[in-house]
């Protein structure tokens, strides 16, 4: 009887447009396009930035003209730029303002002094914080002409430069580039899990049970001889597979921007995911997966019960959307890990095991206390599913 | 045969509907000692005003409530120990009743037939017999978001009959539909009865029992206030017609 609910109500899931849109269309191309239009756009970005030509002012007396000419004949691979004299600061940080610089230097009257002495000058720098990547541009001048000097320097004083650098420290990250990456980046898969996951579960959950109550039609199947604990079963296998459906799209959707749209140039970087993306994490990562969504419909489903329209109910659900997704984001904080604390907390141990396992340092025992754990929860929901569901209050509208 | 030995059904109020009523009691009696029997191949009519306990007392005998107290047999079956034993037997159809939108008549009905264990040769022999009947079969494929309302009930009076109830339950069936599509439910009534079934149903509308119903109990605020045969009932009638005999009697027995 069970497998006749769910057959019934899987066909009729699979012809409702939005259930497919949550389902498969958006968790399948939602990360294509994010991460091509984010590709576009900061590669876009990057190239308008080394593109554009900088306007530099710089505040001097006549004796440090030198500096304006040093710059002026900076290389052209340090990038385009064009230099104006002024003679005091607050125009320099007004035109800043204004966007007709985009830094300005103001080089101490006694520069050329400190210079011979071989004593330190101290030059303002300004700039506006909001014009990305300007700072950067000023860095790259100011730090060419400082190496000068010190080349200068080194000369006058017959200093071979080796000998100022005693040590050369030679740091060796000892993590795999696996673990590395797993680590650092490794929770933004299991957030997009979590979030599809609970969403795949949302509209069938709340069709299948308030809309059956909203449309008349919950009344003539309790009057069947099926018991009430198989027709939630049937049902709640629908909205668990459709959840599970939506984290599979999502995952291809990953799978194709990688394989199809090439989102990632980096050969080193591709070849550390395709070592990642194996059978056996696939598998473990569905361990973790299926008991939480399990848990999620469980959640879901006392509320869809309630419910008396398809409005309250995902009034009541959407605010819920929040309250799961926020411990999912705990992936993306770097320093939690995974321990007999966190392996106890819903959600958080899902993140937490899925990200070890991308790093391949998952603790076979606490991936095995985080699925007792959602499993148990699992049980708990399905069985606060069936106390609302056999409740004859929330049975007719 | 349904029987039923009283019968009461009681609802827990919230605060916000004690609130609303303007009571202190923290429950509401729906349904207060109602008995009675239907017997096979007779019409039994529930009739009354909006809120007088009838679509209660119906939910009860179709096992979605369960009573307060008291006591209901459904052909032999002891329905409150054994509910689903007792659903087999049941055929159950509201005015209210929805369809799956996105499904066809074809899909909804097997279903239904699956869920009720129904076997392959009776269901192929049933859903032809009923799709000639009601001349169902050039809409079979069509889903039912495509369908008028009389093609809908049609497939809802089916999804009744797949299971070939011993006992079918009405409740105001022909509420909100037009007197041709009400026409079909009429003649599902009579054809029930001509077949030897039990039948139930509840209805505000006193032509209607006239046309149909062998047997009838007027229910008022959750009680039975008149009891007999629809023979009897119009035969010691004081009034003109059906409709003022029925009125007189509910406002005979207004307790506020």
């Amino acid at each position: 009887m069970i497998s006749t609910i769910f057959k019934k109500e899987l066909k009729d899931t699979l012809r409702d447009r939005r259930t497919l849109m949550t389902m498969i269309v958006i968790p399948i191309f939602i990360f294509p396009v994010i991460m091509t239009i984010f590709l576009k756009v900061s590669e876009g970005f990057a190239k308008d930035v080394a593109n554009k030509t900088v306007n530099i002012g710089i505040v001097v007396t006549p004796e440090n003209m030198n500096f304006v000419k040093t710059i002026e004949n900076m290389p052209k691979v340090l990038g385009k730029k064009k230099v104006f004299v002024y003679h005091d600061s607050a125009t320099v940080q007004k035109h800043i303002q204004e966007n007709r610089l985009q830094f300005g230097v103001f080089v101490p009257e006694d520069f050329a002094k400190n210079s011979i002495e071989n004593k330190t000058s101290k030059f303002k720098v300004f700039f506006n914080a909001t014009e990305l990547g300007m700072k950067e541009r000023a860095e790259t001048f100011l730090n060419a002409f400082e190496e000068m000097e010190k080349a200068k320097r080194y000369v006058a004083l017959k200093v071979d430069p080796a000998s100022l650098s005693p040590i050369a420290f030679d740091y060796r990250n000892v993590a795999s580039d696996k673990e590395t990456v797993g680590k650092l980046i490794g929770g933004f898969l299991p957030y997009l899990f979590i979030v599809f996951g609970f969403i795949g579960c949302m509209y069938p959950a709340i069709d299948l049970f308030t809309g059956e109550k909203e449309r008349g039609t919950l009344e003539t199947l309790l009057t069947t001889p099926v018991s009430r604990l198989q027709i939630l079963l049937g049902k709640m296998g629908v909205v668990v597979l459709s959840g599970v459906m939506a984290a599979t799209f999502t995952l291809l959707g990953i799978f194709l921007s990688i394989e199809v749209f090439q989102i990632v140039k980096d050969p080193k970087l591709l070849e550390i995911i395709h070592q990642i993306l194996t059978v056996k994490f696939i598998l473990l990562m569905y361990l973790l997966l299926i008991p939480l969504i399990v848990f999620f419909a469980g959640v879901m489903i006392p509320i869809t019960v309630y419910a008396k329209s398809f409005k309250e109910a995902q009034s009541i659900i959407t605010p819920l959307n929040m309250v799961m997704i926020l411990p999912a984001m705990v992936g993306f904080f770097p320093g939690i890990e995974l321990n007999a604390i966190t392996a106890c907390i819903p959600v958080v141990n899902v993140v937490l095991a899925t990200k070890e396992l991308i790093a391949g340092t998952l603790d076979i025992g606490l991936l095995l206390l985080s699925f007792g754990v959602m499993t148990s929860l699992a049980l708990m929901a399905i069985l606060f599913s069936y106390k609302r569901f056999d409740r004859e209050s929330n049975l007719v509208s | 045969m349904i029987e039923v030995k009283n019968l009461r059904k009681e609802f827990e109020l919230s605060k916000q509907q004690r609130k609303e009523l303007a009571t202190d009691s923290k429950i509401a009696v729906a349904v207060d000692d109602v008995s009675f029997t239907c017997e096979p191949g007779r019409i039994f009519s529930l009739l009354g005003p909006n809120g007088a306990g009838k679509t209660t007392t119906m939910r009860m005998l179709s096992t979605l409530f369960k009573p307060t107290s008291g006591s209901i047999t459904i052909a032999g079956i002891d329905a409150i120990a054994n509910p689903q034993e007792a659903r087999k037997k049941i055929g159950f159809l509201t005015g209210s009743t929805g369809l799956y939108a996105r499904l066809t008549p074809n899909e909804i009905i097997e279903y239904y037939a699956n869920l009720y264990g129904v076997s392959k040769a009776d269901f192929t022999e049933r859903k032809n017999r009923l799709y000639d009947l009601l001349d169902m079969n050039h809409f079979q494929n069509k889903r039912i978001g495509k369908l008028s309302t009389g093609m809908k009930q049609k497939v809802s009076i089916c999804r009744t009959m797949i299971h070939d109830p011993e006992i079918v339950i009405f409740d105001e069936p022909t509420s909100g539909l037009d007197v041709i599509t009400a026409e079909n439910i009429i003649k599902l009534i009579r054809d029930c009865k001509d077949k030897g079934k039990t039948v139930i149903f509840s209805s505000h509308i006193m032509s209607e029992v006239d046309l149909l119903c062998d047997d009838l109990a007027i229910v008022h605020q959750g009680k039975i206030v008149h009891q007999g045969t629809m023979e009897n009932f119009r035969s010691e009638m004081q009034t003109p017609n059906l409709t003022a005999e029925f009125i007189k009697i509910i406002n005979e027995n207004k307790t506020v």
